[in-house]
């Protein structure tokens, strides 16, 4: 009979309307490694960040030991045996190797308000030597370090105090196969010494031959928890997806032609570090899904199109026009909108009204001689907001009041205004709820029909399926499959290629 | 062989051979154009002096930019707190003038984080407000002189800080100390973890506020330094109202940026004091080349943003507030 280190009862997340994590309960043993999967947006991370002390939790309990677990940060999680190593970068610029290993944890080393700086980097010297680190000095400061090299001290971080339960979110994909083996090392070590590890990974195969069992989240709850030595990745897959596609809100349409003239060209589309070497068309009335996992570059690519990202190679043509779009005031100026995935600090500006956030990028136009009217600017506005259905109290309203739909909506408003005619959406409908998405795809559809084209980078897999008249699947930065508009394509072929 | 210069590039030592390159070559420049009037061993020794007293300013400057705050108050600081220490002194001596430099500036200091953490108005807003009530506070204290001497320092024997080596022993103290406080205490790391990411910090367990809070206090600790020195150098203080007092805030700031610049290689208060020493050389060189003061300002200005760009230049596209 295997000992229960750690358990959750009913443990619920809300943000706002979305219900991240629904009345998940599980148990986790002592000296496993327990593999935690499921698609974008299943509740993985959000699970582990309440028991790490990162978030709060909604409602239900998690137990360690028999005790009830009350964490309000990191440090109050470590001091009771629960660690985290996150997606993303965990470590502090500005503070030696040393000072981040010891963040929140420097008593050890005070003697009275005097801190022993000089055993505080024996110690982490020693540590990091324990681990295979000695490349690493720890009284550098952090910043001198590459990103894998940030990424392990991180881990050393994480599992030096010998924790009872080391959550590892999604850090393979930052790690070189050289950093990864180190990893499995760890892990290794950690269940060697009756430690229980919780492993969150897109990767099924590497969750597959590291971990002992595998519990599956879908839409925040808890599908089914699984002995690794008696699945294989496609039983994971059904259990990751395990739904018919919901097609209530989706384009009902399938037949999938569209114009053979291309509006956009992307040719050898490259930055480094995220994507390399993209090529498509976009055609008229065309809607163009990109998908893959969040990491995959596809974000990226979104704002490399509308000339947001530095370091690009390549080029995105406009053939109509013999344009090449190299910025985003071009590529405003040519028709070309936008809407990041990071919807509050890329797209939209919380802290002015609704009025001007849908007036911003339409001021050229909107400007006679150079001179603003008010009264035309808020008639603008008004007319798009209503088009749009933002849910207001008025065009003067500050943004930062409005929930994650009326958000979008103001976003689109303003793209409306501008009267684009290629729409690159990132994650259009991510956050949102069914209403306000049912909108979203309507208007979508009612772009296409004027003619309009969209790229539509999304994660989630049946609104790919259910929107896009061709789907490209990027997967560690280059496409790995093209799917056409199809009733018989299925989210299993979708994430064949993303995995 | 390249694993050794790229260690090297990261050490201190990297640091401080530029640093003292940057020196040597405006000596050397300096001392080509202008033989007679730049850079002998005497004048050397008049820069060096002159900038201690910025770099100990630029010292305390360097806990609250660490953390992305800004102090626009403290040249007030310095010529309320210089005129409390004269006013003291005239009954007190020595005892008056160096704890009314200290004291005052650190009150003020508790009071600047006191209005910041509470109001959660942006430093620069609050600090902008209270420059103001300070300029009006000195206008007032000097009228309070019993001497008559409003703002002068008339005792002879008080002014053993305007020449060394008690400057040099006052400033390398707070050099020392602000070292110490960096190394040697939890503070130095939790500025630099909340300049980082306020919200890991927080995340941390680090009480956010409270360090903010202290990081004012210690800044104007040691502008209460500064102003003592400034105060024996000049042999007194005048007091100034409309915002004048904010000229006194850059020269130390200039220093913190060569701080912060120099962060990276883990000796920013030697960047600090060395930073001002090679601004001092270049605006007595331009001095000495008879180059009018706007022209010298120009230059100074633009050498600033030179070094510290070239030194600290953030990734293409990142995003620099």
């Amino acid at each position: 009979m295997k000992e229960v280190v750690l358990r959750s009862e009913n443990v619920n997340k809300h943000f706002g309307i979305t219900h991240a994590v629904k009345d998940v309960s599980l148990e986790f043993y002592r000296g496993e490694v327990h593999g935690l999967i499921g698609e974008n947006g299943s509740g993985k991370s959000t699970y582990c960040s309440m028991l790490s002390g990162i978030h709060s939790i909604s409602s239900g309990r998690f137990i360690l030991e028999g005790k009830e677990l009350h964490v309000k940060s990191l440090v109050e999680a470590n001091m009771n045996g629960i660690s985290i190593v996150v997606q993303e970068m965990g470590t502090l610029s500005g503070l030696t190797v040393a000072e981040n290993i010891f963040l929140g944890r420097e008593h050890k080393f005070m003697h009275g308000f005097i801190k022993d700086t000089a055993q505080m980097n024996r110690e982490t010297q020693q540590l990091l030597d324990s681990y295979g680190l000695n490349r690493i000095n720890a009284s550098t400061v952090i910043d001198n370090y590459s990103f894998e090299d940030r990424k392990l001290i991180e881990i050393v971080k994480a599992t030096y105090f010998e924790p009872l339960v080391v959550t590892i979110d999604e850090t393979t994909t930052a790690l070189s196969q050289k950093g990864r083996e180190e990893l499995f090392k760890i892990i290794e070590h950690l269940k060697e010494t009756n430690k229980t590890v919780i492993f969150i990974s897109h990767d099924l195969s590497e969750v597959l031959a590291h971990t002992d069992r595998i519990s599956v989240l879908r839409d925040g709850a808890l599908v089914k928890t699984v002995n690794s030595n008696e699945v294989d990745a496609d039983e994971l897959k059904r259990l990751m997806v395990g739904r018919e596609l919901d097609n209530r809100y989706y384009r009902t349409d399938y037949d999938g032609t569209v114009s053979d003239e291309v509006v956009l060209s992307v040719s050898n589309l490259s930055v480094p570090g995220e994507f390399e070497d993209i090529s498509f068309d976009l055609h008229q009335g065309e809607i163009l899904g990109i998908g893959g996992l969040s990491e995959c570059g596809m974000h990226e690519l979104g704002k490399a199109i509308f000339g947001g990202s530095y370091d690009r190679t390549g080029s995105v043509l406009l053939p109509r026009k013999g344009l090449e779009i190299t910025s985003i005031p071009e590529a405003i100026k040519h028709g070309i909108a936008y809407t990041s995935k990071d919807r509050d600090n890329e797209s939209i500006v919380l802290a002015i009204n609704i009025a001007d956030n849908i007036t911003l990028p339409s001021l050229d136009i909107l400007a006679k001689k150079r001179v603003l009217k008010k009264k035309e600017l808020h008639a603008f506005a008004q007319s798009h907001a209503d088009r749009m259905s933002v849910r207001m109290t008025g065009i003067k309203q500050y943004v930062f009041d409005l929930s994650g739909g009326n958000k979008q909506k103001v976003v689109l408003a303003r793209w409306l205004g501008r009267d684009s005619d290629i729409f690159v959406l990132d994650s259009p409908t991510r956050g949102i709820d069914v209403k306000v998405k049912a909108d979203i795809y309507a208007l979508m559809s009612e772009l296409k029909e004027r003619g309009k084209s969209i790229i539509m980078i999304s994660e989630e897999i049946l609104e790919l399926i259910g929107m896009s008249d061709r789907i490209l699947i990027m997967k560690n930065g280059k496409f790995n499959g093209t799917f056409t508009r199809s009733v018989a394509l299925t989210e299993e072929d979708l994430i064949a290629k993303m995995v | 062989m390249n694993e050794t210069i790229s260690r090297f590039k990261r050490s201190k030592y990297f640091g401080y051979a530029l640093l003292f390159g940057l020196a040597l070559f405006f000596w050397a420049f300096f001392k080509i154009l202008s033989p007679h009037n730049f850079g002998t061993s005497k004048l050397m020794a008049n820069y060096l002096q002159t900038s201690i007293q910025y770099a100990v300013g630029g010292c305390g400057f360097y806990f609250i930019v660490v953390m992305g705050l800004f102090d626009m108050s403290i040249g007030a600081n310095i010529v309320l707190s210089s005129l409390v220490g004269v006013l003291l002194s005239r009954q007190f001596g020595y005892y008056g003038l160096i704890f009314g430099c200290l004291l005052c500036g650190t009150l003020i200091g508790s009071f600047n984080g006191f209005l910041y953490t509470r109001l959660r108005i942006p430093s620069m807003i609050v600090t902008v407000g209270l420059m103001l009530v300070l300029e009006s506070v000195a206008a007032y204290v000097v009228k309070l002189d019993p001497a008559g001497f409003p703002g002068k320092l008339t005792d002879p024997n008080i002014l053993a800080f305007n020449h060394a080596p008690w400057n040099y022993i006052v400033a390398v103290s707070a050099f020392l100390l602000m070292a110490f406080i960096l190394r040697f205490t939890k503070l130095g790391t939790y500025f630099n973890a909340i300049g980082s990411n306020e919200f890991v910090a927080k995340a941390m367990g680090i009480n956010v506020e409270k360090y903010k809070f202290i990081g004012f206090v210690l800044l104007h600790f040691f502008v209460g330094i500064m102003a003592l020195l400034t105060v024996s150098y000049g042999k007194g203080m005048l007091a100034v109202t409309g915002m004048e007092s904010m000229g006194r805030n850059f020269k130390p700031l200039m220093g913190t940026f060569f701080g912060v610049a120099f962060k990276k290689y883990g000796m920013p208060v030697s960047a600090i004091v060395i930073g001002e020493f090679i601004i001092t050389l270049i605006f007595n060189g331009l001095v000495a080349l008879n180059v009018p003061t706007t022209i010298n300002d120009f230059v100074t200005g633009a050498v600033l943003l030179i070094i510290v760009t070239l030194t600290n230049r953030g990734a293409r596209g990142s995003v620099v507030k």
